[in-house]
């Protein structure tokens, strides 16, 4: 029976997001193309990744403030050592995820140790990665050019292969989540942590391992948004942690944690990336989009709410 | 026995991780001005919290009479603006004996908060004058006023005061910095020499509540008016590269034809030759920008940008200083002082 509740929720995603494409389909000329679609999938794997971690620290009832600081620092780190330092890409990607993971382990293990809410611990770290990021790259966006945009320029069938790492990205933490003791201990964690505790799992260490998990995926979009944009701007991933949670809630994941789904993130995002690109081809202004986003988090999440009631009544 | 095991581990990680923190700031290399003279004499404080900042600098002050004049930017993290204090401090330090110099900052650039408060606080330090690029070109006048009354200098770089507060307050606080309109009327102007009358084009604004923003879309319609293009979009990415990002890339499927961005900054003209890049439409869209900073002037080097605007913010606040130095020796009327605007294209790098 929980297979169809699975289905049910995953049908009302599509549904959310086939009315959203018919409405810009019908109002917005040039909308329904290839290259729309290809376009939003260039787009969006930056945004998936965080989205991915977000949802691990949302099931364990934390909550992540740090992502978009940390994919700058990344970001900083990875251009300072292509460009400066003349490192090869290989190793200056290990450096620049090795940096996320560090931020995110550091995250982890204050909120572990001192048993200090991680909403306080990760606004700390926004601001400190944020610093760090500015302190590396001297506050100075630095233009990489050639030696990232081979990843961004890479692609298969159409799309690129940020893409593909991102679907791959979906797909691993999905199964992780579903199919492994890591992710039935991260639900027993967020349904309640006592009694997961006093069961005998490790709490403290899936929780540290999942703060280190989602630093270092920031990082990982890092790697992606400066490809993409061939510079890293310390300024990038501004405000991207209020959207990182936005599309994992809209995804269904409770806020409370104990209840979550990787692959709800992913349409989660694509709702709202969508939403932003169908705006922007209206030609919609700055106000307007804010208005329409914030209005349909609004009404996406209370739309959730009743369909996991009637979900309940239903199968329970 | 495993306390100490587990007590170890995390040790091990938390050195790893300092040594990581300490290690970073050494990626940038010899070229990071934390070195300058200005740190080692604890004058210039970037963020400055308040009277732990402000006290180890009072005794410097008893110490000479020099004046001591104040800068008062908005966010140090935007590359502008570090350009400027960073030309502030090299400035300072070569004239070190004819001024004492305080930097400040606020965190963002819509802070408009802390910035009154650092004029109050400058205000009451005292010091002689303050150089100050307001965050809000109206919020701010009243604060401005209050230290103008108290004896202070006021010289107003970056972003012009609002001239209608100002004669309703019945002050007159000059202003010591380019003219954006012109600024982007002159690229704009380039621009127009690639197209043919006629040709679709789009602007991509700053935030729409600011003035600079709003004076550099004002010099963009200028331009392309006088040489008969068509602006057919016009859409706000706030500054931001990623967003610019979005904006364009979705701009060039619903508006195809489009012949050429005109971008309120650089790093909107960074996010949208990304978007034409991932289009493959670089060439057949120009692009240009607006602030001269670095990653721009790289893509015009390469002709993915027709052209940037050079404001010399190196050298921005330097006139705002020398003019409070001007103003504080004689005595002088204060009057606007317009400084210059440069087009950077490829043949003039």
């Amino acid at each position: 029976m929980k297979r169809y509740r699975v289905l049910a929720d995953y049908l009302g995603m599509l549904l959310v997001l086939g009315l959203l494409i018919g409405f810009f389909g019908v109002t917005t000329s040039g909308f329904l193309t290839v290259s729309t679609f290809t376009t939003i999938a260039n787009q969006i794997p930056d945004a998936i990744i965080i989205a991915v971690g977000m949802t691990f620290v949302l099931i364990i009832a934390g909550i992540d403030l740090s992502v978009g600081s940390i994919l700058a620092l990344g970001g900083a780190v990875l251009g300072v050592c292509l460009v400066k330092l003349g490192w090869p890409l290989p190793l200056a990607i290990a450096a620049c995820v090795g940096t996320g993971f560090i931020c995110g382990a550091i995250n982890g293990l204050i909120v572990i140790k001192w048993s200090i809410p991680s909403f306080i611990v990760t606004l700390g770290m926004m601001e400190m990665a944020r610093g760090g990021a500015y302190l590396v790259t001297d506050s100075q966006t630095q233009y990489i050019g050639g030696p990232i945009e081979v990843i961004a320029e890479t692609s298969i069938a159409g799309l690129s292969l940020p893409f593909y790492i991102a679907i791959a990205v979906v797909v691993v933490a999905q199964v992780v989540l579903s199919g492994t003791l890591f992710g039935r201990h991260m639900l027993a964690i967020g349904a309640n942590e006592e009694a997961a505790r006093l069961s005998g799992l490790r709490t403290r260490y899936i929780k540290w391992a999942v703060f280190a998990i989602s630093g270092g995926l920031s990082a990982l979009a890092a790697v992606i948004q400066t490809a993409r944009m061939t510079s890293a701007d310390p300024n990038m991933g501004l405000g991207s942690e209020l959207q990182a949670i936005a599309a994992v809630v809209i995804g269904g994941t409770s806020l409370m944690g104990g209840r979550g789904s990787v692959v709800s993130t992913f349409f989660g995002v694509l709702i709202i990336s969508v939403l932003g690109y169908g705006l922007a081809q209206m030609g919609a202004q700055d106000p307007t989009k804010r208005l329409v986003t914030g209005a349909v988090i609004v009404i996406a999440v209370v739309i959730d709410y009743y369909r996991h009631r009637l979900g309940r009544e239903n199968w329970e | 026995m495993r306390n100490i095991h587990r007590l170890l581990k995390w040790g091990a990680l938390t050195a790893a991780v300092i040594a990581m923190f300490v290690g970073l700031p050494g990626c940038g290399g010899p070229s990071k001005p934390s070195a300058q003279p200005g740190d080692a004499a604890g004058a210039v404080h970037p963020e400055g919290e308040g009277s732990a900042a402000l006290g180890t600098e009072t005794a410097a002050t008893d110490a000479g009479k020099k004046p001591v004049i104040a800068l008062i930017m908005k966010s140090l993290a935007n590359e502008f603006f570090k350009t400027m204090e960073d030309g502030a401090r090299t400035h300072n330090a070569e004239h070190a004996g004819e001024y004492e110099l305080i930097a400040q900052g606020i965190k963002d650039e819509l802070d408009v908060n802390r910035q009154i408060q650092l004029v109050e606080q400058m205000t009451a330090r005292p010091v002689d004058a303050i150089v100050i690029a307001p965050a809000d070109s109206k919020a701010l006048v009243g604060v401005c006023k209050k230290a103008m009354d108290a004896g202070v200098v006021v010289i107003n770089i970056d972003n012009k005061f609002d001239d209608g507060v100002m004669a309703d307050k019945g002050v007159k606080i000059p202003f010591v910095g380019p003219d954006n309109r012109k600024g982007a009327k002159l690229v704009a102007d380039e621009l127009a020499k690639q197209l043919k009358p006629g040709d679709p084009v789009a602007i991509i604004e700053g935030v729409p509540s600011a003035f600079n923003g709003i004076q550099r879309k004002l010099g963009f319609e200028d331009s392309m008016k006088a040489a008969g293009m068509n602006i057919i979009v016009s859409q706000s990415a706030r500054w931001e590269m990623a967003e610019a990002n979005k904006v364009v890339s979705a701009m060039v499927v619903s508006h195809p034809e489009l012949k050429a961005l005109l971008c309120a900054n650089d790093s909107m003209a960074l996010g949208a030759v990304a978007a034409l890049k991932e289009a493959g439409k670089v060439g057949q869209i120009l692009v240009v920008g607006y602030d001269g900073i670095s990653a721009a002037k790289e893509l015009v080097a390469q002709g993915a940008m027709v052209g940037t605007i050079e404001q010399h913010a190196d050298k921005l606040a330097v006139f705002g200083i020398e003019y409070a130095l001007e103003m504080l020796k004689s005595g002088i009327a204060p009057q606007d002082r317009e400084t210059a605007v440069d087009l950077i294209t490829k043949s003039s790098q």
